[in-house]
């Protein structure tokens, strides 16, 4: 039995292994171990505060920290039974793509195209190409200033808090932003059209795919779950008894289920059920590079992140325009705690995040659960290399490694928000 | 020769290092320095030379300490970046509990088998002296690059005393003790120029306690308005492991 494993694979947010074990050229076992060190959020936010709960779940990841405060805000209203304006959920919608803009353009350039192009890093990538870098550092910027714009910061948002926003960005800042999102789609489409040109694997998952719904909007906050295999729709209070987390030796990492089988969440899964939602532009550049429904290869969910930038971009520019153009106030609304259990939802660039928060009657935390993207991806993962491997194992060592770890790439595992 | 640097992370969000990717200039300071290893960007292994090693996250791991003693042995200068790094951080937070209850909370039966060599959480100065620290959560980029830039030209740290009530009266904030609100800058370190506060926001104290922070007096402030409570809890928040001092009278 020869046992070939991945210490530490570079180029993902968090540390984890690869593992397999091959015996006479049959693979034995293929694991994704993830030995980032738990930080038990789940059991740090009991007896904290209503006002707390957000500030502490943001922390679970640099990444997605404005999905996690997000998220958290939406579970704690919705325990409260606190309704929020008009303008403060455009604000959040922005806040969110804000971080779309910065995961998307950082993972699909700097994280996952050196794949592609066959360089360890994009730092050569610099050298030989440097309008792709430009094009990437300008995305990523752009969503770090519009989460800066929204949340006051790029990385954990400040003004973002229950029932509101405790400051707002100007009409003109507003604006000005608008233009500069406009401009930003012709970088978006030329991100689809750089992946969709590059040679990928051919390889279909068998896992689901379960995002966020809308009828009237491109599900980014709130909505319901939706199977693509299975076409229901489930409201977001039902993820709990939807989903089975279990524990699984190889990893820090809980495993997460439906009906027992894995499924993937992300850019995949938003752009499979929310196609008819995608606006035209992102649809037409979706479409140039073959892209549409029903998308099967785990390896598409880089191109499909790069439609979403297209989309995206277009969209938040429209957003900016209507607040700047409309009145209103994100003030945070008056509200009163009260004994309750209210469930979050949002879509992190990775996929769906849950949060579940349960207060006693003075607005103190009785007990927490947070379902990440990336530990509803795992098990989908795992099953994808244990299919996906037996057709390249002809391969040299370090190419079949540099495969799998494509694939590993190709999900944009998230491993500090997976062990939370 | 230039330095070689590494940077390395244990427990933490990643915050600080997406923090610093959002610093366009360190591309071009790259110029002044040779980044060996960025687990985070690059597929390349850690060398086994290196001059300066910048260090995210808490050490919550038998693993991290035996890192953190080989790290330290092999550096010229370490610096820490992070509240997780500085202050233990909110992984601290699970001091709060029973770290073996919280564990079982989370895992169920299984904690044993997944939650291996796990110590109660610390910063990395408990652990490893360290020759330079760039507070917050996250740290402002800019900071961390006047900080890198003072360990490349053999400066020390030049770290601030004060509490951010002064820069909020530098800035004209209006205090929040006045609206029945907690704030922790009566006590948490200066240098982020009042960051929260200028936007609406209290302070959380993700700086840590300054130097000359006046325990005593800050508590003494808000049970005048009645606060004393809530400013010792919020104050856990990012100062779980410093609790006894938070909590003990002789510390001002």
């Amino acid at each position: 039995m020869t046992t070939l494993s991945v210490n530490h694979v570079a180029r993902i947010e968090g540390h984890g292994d690869i593992t397999v074990d091959v015996d006479e050229g049959v693979i034995k076992r293929i694991t994704m171990d993830i030995v980032e060190p738990a930080r038990i959020f789940e059991s740090m936010v009991v007896g904290r505060t209503f006002d707390e709960a957000p500030l502490i779940t943001s922390r679970i990841c640099g990444i997605c920290s404005a999905n996690h405060a997000v998220t958290s805000i939406l579970a704690t209203e919705n325990a409260f039974g606190i309704e929020v304006s008009e303008r403060t959920k455009k604000l959040r919608e922005l806040l969110v793509y804000g971080s779309y803009l910065q995961n998307h353009g950082t993972h699909l350039y700097i994280l996952a195209a050196p794949d592609y192009v066959g360089l360890p890093s994009v730092f050569p990538l610099a050298e030989t190409a440097p309008e792709i870098v430009k094009r990437a550092l300008a995305l990523k910027r752009l969503g770090n200033e519009l989460c800066t714009l929204v949340g006051g910061r790029a990385v954990h948002p400040t003004t973002a808090v229950i029932g509101g926003f405790t400051s707002e960005p100007t009409r003109t800042e507003l604006l000005s932003f608008g233009k500069r999102l406009e401009e930003a789609v012709r970088d978006a489409a030329a991100t689809v059209e750089l992946f969709g040109s590059f040679d990928i694997p051919r390889y279909e998952t068998k896992s689901d795919m379960l995002s966020l719904v809308a009828s009237d909007n491109y599900a980014i906050v709130e909505g319901e779950i939706h199977s693509l295999t299975h076409k229901w729709n489930r409201p977001v209070s039902d993820y709990r008894a939807l989903m089975q987390e279990e524990v699984v030796s190889h990893s820090n990492s809980k495993h997460v289920m439906v009906d027992g089988k894995p499924f993937m969440t992300g850019a995949i899964a938003r752009v499979n059920n929310s196609w008819d939602q995608l606006l035209p532009s992102a649809r037409v550049v979706a479409s140039k590079v073959g892209m549409r429904p029903v998308m099967k290869n785990p390896f598409y969910n880089n191109i499909c992140q790069a439609i979403e930038l297209v989309d995206a971009a277009e969209r938040c520019a429209m957003l900016c325009y209507e607040l700047a153009d409309s009145n209103g106030s994100a003030s945070p609304v008056e509200f009163k705690p009260r004994k309750a259990v209210g469930y979050g939802a949002t879509e992190a660039p990775r996929g769906t995040l849950y949060h579940t928060l349960e207060y006693d009657r003075n607005g103190i935390v009785t007990a927490g659960d947070v379902i990440t993207p990336t530990a509803q991806n795992l098990a989908s993962l795992e099953a994808d290399m244990r299919a996906f491997a037996p057709s390249i194992l002809s391969l040299e060592h370090d190419e079949f490694i540099l495969k799998i770890e494509q694939l590993v790439r190709a999900y944009d595992p998230c491993l500090s928000c997976a062990v939370h | 020769m230039r330095p070689n640097v590494v940077f390395l992370s244990l427990a933490s969000d990643f915050g600080c290092q997406v923090q610093i990717t959002n610093f366009p200039e360190l591309l071009e300071m790259l110029g002044t320095f040779d980044l060996s290893y960025w687990q985070l960007a690059t597929s390349a292994h850690m060398p086994s030379e290196y001059d300066i090693a910048v260090i995210e996250g808490a050490c919550t791991t038998q693993e991290h300490v035996e890192l953190l003693e080989k790290v330290r042995a092999r550096a010229q200068v370490v610096i820490i970046v992070g509240a997780c790094a500085c202050t233990g951080g909110i992984p601290s937070l699970a001091l709060n509990g029973d770290l073996e209850e919280g564990l079982h909370l989370v895992y169920g039966e299984a904690a044993e088998k997944v939650a291996w060599g796990h110590i109660p959480p610390r910063p990395i100065d408990a652990v490893i002296d360290v020759d330079f620290k760039v507070l917050g959560c996250p740290v402002n980029p800019d900071e961390f690059s006047s900080i890198l830039q003072r360990a490349l030209l053999g400066l020390v740290d030049n770290v601030h005393r004060e509490t951010m009530c002064s820069s909020c009266k530098i800035n004209e904030n209006s205090c929040f003790y006045a609206q029945g609100k907690v704030c922790l800058g009566l006590v948490t370190a200066a240098g982020c120029e009042s960051f929260c506060i200028n936007r609406g926001r209290a302070c959380t104290g993700c700086r840590g306690i300054a130097a000359d922070a006046n325990m005593k007096a800050a508590r003494e402030f808000a049970a005048k308005y009645a606060l004393e409570q809530e400013f010792l809890n919020g104050l856990e928040i990012y100062n779980s492991h410093a609790k006894g001092l938070v909590h003990d009278d002789s510390f001002c």
